[in-house]
């Protein structure tokens, strides 16, 4: 378990330093995330241990964003001004986009997926045919 | 009375080392997960958020300053890292379904990145926002480490976009199985990618809740949400 502990921690690190170079406009978590997924793509198969420390980590993923989120609370009052549009958008702007991709995305996935069954129909059509 | 000042001198060294601080986050977060679990995890009950409220309220009664507080909580703040290059793993684990799902996660890009920044720069705009707060929403939808990059570069406030991003990806993480459940959209790819797309990873987080396949999707959408969303949004922005 140590060791993929270190794994993480390498690949975060060379993220930091990939990220300060400014190549790419990621930030190093990101791409730390990138290079650990090169790396499992290479090797081809997932450390036991390293699935089992995602598991545990994610889980526990919504709590990373508490501090932050209190942050939130202790600023709101400095927006007073602009509260309302400030909220508007956030909120109403946010469930626009869910809605819209949402329902766009789904119809364009179901139209892909009939589209596979109907190829694969046509190619097992064409298997039994002589 | 030396008792007394025995027992504040070990409280204040509790704080020094943000055991207190820490130990409050992790008691608030786990009340909130048992909250979630007995309401049914209905999205209202999200723990992040209750969590939140609950500090928040916690700090307000007594008395304590948020910064201090957030001084307490950098351990927790730290992790955010590593959980994120995590996410690799439910990538890897979904990679077979991601590579046959080239074309719905182009069109949710094309459609979500978009819309996310317009639907909140067009709201602000409309209800007279100023320019510099119209600035700092665009990014709004995108991981909070790019996002501050991107504000920086277009002219927006940083911690403005900072707040504004988290605000974001907790109404995401909320609204997101509402609507997908009104609308019937029950397939985990599209909810998964609608919902790191518009509310990165707080979205994810929440996404993560409902299967892998979600989880992952969500994690990609954030991933190109905020690569595309670094490279369009300032080159648009330099063309107005």
């Amino acid at each position: 378990m140590l060791e993929q502990i270190a794994r993480v921690m390498f690949w975060f690190g060379v993220g930091e330093l990939a990220s300060r170079s400014g190549l790419l406009p990621l930030p190093a978590p990101v791409m730390g995330l990138v290079l650990l997924y090169v790396e499992l793509t290479i090797r081809g198969k997932l450390p036991d241990d390293l699935g089992i420390l995602a598991d545990r980590l994610l889980q526990l993923l919504g709590m990373l964003f508490v501090p932050a989120g209190v942050g939130v609370i202790a600023y709101l009052d400095v927006m007073k001004t602009e509260a309302l549009p400030i909220l508007a958008a956030v909120i109403g702007g946010t469930a626009i986009t869910i809605f819209v991709t949402a329902i766009v995305t789904n119809r364009f996935g179901q139209a892909f997926d009939r589209e596979r069954e109907a190829g694969q129909i046509a190619e097992a059509v064409r298997d039994v045919s002589p | 009375m030396s008792a007394l000042s025995h027992f504040a001198q070990m409280w204040t060294g509790l704080a020094d080392d943000r055991i207190l601080e820490t130990g409050v986050t992790v008691l608030a977060f786990t009340t909130a997960m048992r909250i979630a679990r007995f309401g049914g995890n209905h999205p209202l009950l999200n723990p992040t958020l209750l969590a939140i409220i609950f500090i928040s309220l916690g700090l307000e009664a007594a008395h304590i300053p948020y910064a201090s507080y957030l001084r307490g909580t950098d351990i927790i703040h730290f992790m955010l890292g590593p959980a994120v290059v995590l996410l690799a793993v439910p990538l890897f684990r979904q990679r077979a379904t991601i590579r046959a799902s080239g074309r719905l996660i182009g069109v949710g890009l094309a459609v979500g990145l978009p819309v996310g920044i317009l639907s909140a720069v067009g709201i602000a705009w409309a209800l007279g926002a100023s320019s510099q707060t119209i600035l700092s929403l665009a990014p709004k939808s995108v991981t909070a480490g790019i996002a501050i990059g991107i504000s920086e570069q277009i002219g927006g406030l940083q911690t403005l976009t900072v707040v504004l991003v988290i605000m974001t990806g907790i109404t995401g993480a909320v609204l997101a199985p509402i609507v997908a459940r009104f609308c019937r959209v029950d397939d985990p790819r599209v909810v998964g990618l609608t919902m790191g797309i518009a509310s990165h990873g707080i979205g994810t987080a929440r996404a993560l809740q409902i299967s892998e396949v979600a989880g992952a999707f969500s994690g990609l959408g954030m991933g190109l949400n905020g690569v595309l969303t670094a490279i369009l949004l300032p080159a648009i922005c330099k063309l107005l």
